[in-house]
């Protein structure tokens, strides 16, 4: 009882990142603590120096006031440091038994697996929590949130655990499921561990959290008692300013013009078949929960995958689009979600980046390179995008996040294209940079350009679209226009494919 | 254009070492062995380099682009005796070396395939390839040196021309002629961009499977040209011949800069690469130390370049990490 982890001035850099500066809080035994940040304000990477996944590039944790140095999640979980993810870390083919076990099954005296004492002591963890699963079942047959049970009694099974971090734990939950999540919470609680729990919803945080522990752009603001601070407050010391103003001052394309592509149909062996159409001068938010298909219908649009039905207008013309390279011929580009592995050629300058889909046109017949017209792209695009690079020669991946998505926005632009397509453009982006491209993405509309808009922030894609259509189970589940969009309107069309009147 | 002389300086600051490994190699034989700097010697050690260095060229490209290729030698050795059957049987020499280059663009769209289209790492493609055209070098000639009588083909083996070996001066010339198409072509720059990230490349527009096959095929074309130079100087077409070619090439490619990792190199490290190993290679022979343990000391010699490989791989991050903390 009365565990204390603190932390001490703890830094993570990666090139082109301080995920996280200079951090220092603690939390105490028997206090559920939430972290609150935007994408990337660094409470994933804080949770990953924890439990040793990533070392520090400087700075200390202690637990129980004893200095920690994990090298892997394995020693910090021996350590009682467990942590529960999104994404499910249990084995689908094992029993619940065995997975709870896994790596220190009991023995018989021959030193044979003891299934059955497995099986006895996970049945009385199962009890435990009062879940109606048993200890024999595989884990593949069960629904994700007793998946994710399993997951927390393996942590919870071990007689030292101190520390149990939920990483979004409720992203994929029905709300009976949530209901029996925040039971196991409080019986933890109660028990005297530390609870860290991060989570974007503020219902939740309000519901179960003792504390909230803010965290903006890689550094850590402030803790405050849940419930005594407004959470307008809270959402301020998050983001830094008011989230109206940002959206309120831009300068958006008020004109929207003919329809310019027609997606009829249109699936792949990742997506089902889906229609949409886009308009001259148009903000299209696509938005639905991570793994909605979102991303691979764009995909399937611009022949990164094999398209398996339908057909694609561009000014009511049939295309084909083979091959992103032939995409980008009729001048549909796409800037990826993955910018370190997708977008950015890491290994090369931010002139070569900037330039790469240009080479046909950069190049004379025998396939030599205009050096002087690239430098030209290149400088026009750092100064037209105010991309921050000391010069065009600079390897693109000593830059900032935001300014090497400058780098391959600036990339697509440079090739002219009709429909630019932004597949998270503002993930792991700080505050001054995301009201940048907002701007940006509002200047492309009124330059004529369709702009689809993917986005999981939803006050970033009810801000900046004039429509908004939400996927959900990789299909289409609805559209709303501008003025109808809230957010509570967006998740309900996204979790349950229809629009509930509270 | 202050920034564009830092980047060449510093790319020369690799460079730099490498030379001085290569002063320290010579020096070393010379002192051994005072022979080792005559100008006969230095002429063998082109000679010995020329095939090597043609195969270097395509594994730098290949490393490059991501690739890497374990057939060569067996498709010099396998294009060595195509060859000479073709001129015994009386094709004029210059047809035979069209339809033998013919024969090592099929070996590359082979390898190509297996990469592209199986989804098979190149190290084990490659491997395939290089036991099938090994027994079909073996197989074509039932295992016995076919001998060369066509008087032009041996030319190939014993011109000179300013006193230099006219297989020297033809990969001079395919050193330079791939030099430039990988520094200031599209496709070279494509070459880096898919050694970079694949997945990127694509979806920036490029066709990494073309890009890929045209590297497979470049290697097929540098071997079968190099076969047909063995073959000239050797007299004969020999289905044994070129054994571990590839094992020197990478070794050269590696010392001179290029990263296993991908997207990294140049043809300049290349070719300081092939000097050094030739040099290696050719005094461990002059001060006598026995064939076994050659093969000892050219292990050691990749793990030496291996190492450094990953060196320069930890330094390039650790110094990337500082520069983009400045950037912040």
């Amino acid at each position: 009882m009365g565990s204390v982890l603190e932390f001490r001035e703890i830094c993570k850099y990666f090139p082109g990142v301080k995920a996280l500066d200079h951090v220092s809080f603690k939390a105490c035994a028997g206090e559920v603590l939430a972290f609150l940040g935007e994408n990337g304000a660094g409470k994933s990477t804080l949770l990953k120096v924890l439990n040793g996944d990533y070392q520090p590039t400087s700075g200390q944790y202690l637990l129980d006031g004893v200095e920690k140095h994990f090298q892997s999640p394995h020693q910090a979980i021996e350590e009682g440091i467990s942590i529960i993810y999104q994404e499910r870390q249990i084995l689908l083919e094992l029993s619940v038994a065995e997975n709870i076990y896994l790596g220190r099954m009991p023995v018989n005296r021959l030193g044979f697996i003891d299934s059955r004492k497995a099986n006895e002591m996970a049945e009385e963890i199962i009890r435990d929590f009062g879940l109606p699963i048993r200890p024999t079942e595989k884990v593949k047959d069960l629904s994700i949130a007793y998946q994710q049970m399993v997951e927390i009694m393996k942590a919870y099974s071990r007689e030292n655990l101190k520390v149990i971090c939920f990483d979004e734990p409720t992203a994929s939950l029905s709300d009976s499921e949530i209901e029996s999540l925040f039971r196991i919470i409080g019986k933890l609680k109660a028990e005297g561990k530390i609870i860290i729990y991060v989570s974007h919803r503020m219902d939740e945080i309000r519901r179960i959290t003792d504390k909230v522990a803010i965290f903006k752009d890689g550094h850590y603001i402030s803790t405050v008692v849940t419930g005594q601070v407004p959470e307008s407050e809270m959402i301020r010391q998050m983001v830094g300013r008011d989230l109206g103003d940002i959206y309120q001052n831009l300068d958006r394309n008020k004109t929207i013009g003919k329809v310019l592509l027609e997606v009829k149909n249109v699936s792949s062996d990742y997506v089902k078949e889906n229609s949409f159409v886009l308009h001259e001068g148009e903000v299209l938010g696509f938005s639905g929960l991570v793994g909605a298909g979102r991303t691979e219908l764009m995909r399937a649009i611009i022949g990164a995958d094999r398209m398996r039905t339908g057909e694609i207008l561009l000014d009511g013309k049939p295309i084909r689009n083979r091959s992103p390279h032939e995409a980008m011929e009729h001048g549909i580009v796409l800037v990826p979600e993955d910018r370190k592995l997708q977008g950015i050629l890491s290994n090369l300058s931010v002139s070569d980046n900037i330039n790469i889909s240009l080479l046909d046109r950069n190049s004379n017949k025998l396939g030599f390179v205009n050096r002087a017209r690239e430098e030209k792209t290149a400088r026009e695009s750092i100064r037209d995008f105010r991309i921050k690079t000391p010069s065009p020669d600079k390897k693109i991946v000593e830059l900032s996040g935001g300014n090497q998505q400058k780098c391959i926005v600036a990339r697509w632009i440079s090739t002219s294209p009709r429909v630019l397509i932004l597949d998270e453009p503002t993930k792991g982006i700080d505050v001054g940079a995301k009201s940048e491209f907002y701007q940006m993405i509002c200047d492309f509309a009124r330059q004529g350009l369709g702009v689809i808009l993917i986005s999981s922030e939803l006050p970033e894609v009810i801000g900046l679209s004039d429509r908004i259509i939400v996927m959900k189970s990789l299909e289409i589940a609805g559209e709303v226009s501008r003025e109808e969009a809230t957010e509570s309107k967006l998740l309900s069309l996204g979790m349950m494919g229809e629009v509930q009147e509270s | 254009m202050n920034d564009n002389k830092k980047k060449h300086l510093h790319i020369s600051g690799d460079k730099i070492v490498l030379l001085a490994a290569i002063g320290v190699v010579f020096a070393l034989f010379t002192v051994l062995n005072r022979n080792f700097l005559s100008v006969t010697n230095m002429i063998n050690i082109l000679i010995a380099a020329s095939l090597v260095g043609l195969v270097a060229i395509g594994h730098t490209y290949l490393i490059i682009a991501g690739q890497n290729d374990l057939s060569p030698g067996s498709v010099a050795a396998f294009s060595g005796v195509v060859a000479a059957i073709l001129v015994g049987k009386g094709v004029p020499f210059p047809l035979a070396v069209v339809l033998t280059i013919g024969c090592g663009i099929l070996v590359g769209c082979f390898n190509a395939f297996m990469v592209n289209q199986i989804h098979l790492e190149a190290f084990i493609a490659t491997l395939v390839t290089q036991s099938i055209i090994r027994g079909f070098a073996y197989i074509i000639c039932d295992g016995k040196p076919v001998s060369i009588s066509n008087k032009s083909f041996l030319i190939l083996g014993k011109a000179r021309i300013a006193n230099i070996p006219l297989s020297v001066w033809i990969m001079i010339l395919c050193v330079i002629v791939f030099g430039v198409i990988l520094a200031r072509t599209k496709f070279g720059r494509s070459v880096y961009a898919i050694g970079g990230s694949m997945d990127a490349a694509r979806l920036a527009g490029l066709n990494p499977r073309r890009i890929i096959t045209t590297c497979y095929i470049m290697m097929g074309i540098l071997c079968a040209i190099g076969g047909i130079i063995f073959g000239a100087r050797m007299n004969s077409g020999q289905p044994a011949a070129n054994v571990n070619l590839e094992f020197d090439a990478i070794t050269a490619v590696i010392l001179g800069g290029v990263s296993f990792a991908g997207g990294v190199g140049d043809m300049g490290g290349t070719i300081l690469g092939i000097i050094l190993i030739q040099a290696f290679n050719t005094g461990l022979t002059m001060v006598n130390v026995p064939s076994f343990w050659q093969y000892v000391a050219k292990g050691g010699l990749l793990l030496f370049a291996l190492t450094t490989d990953y060196i320069r791989k930890q330094k390039r991050e650790k110094d990337l990490l500082a520069a983009s903390m400045k950037n912040l």
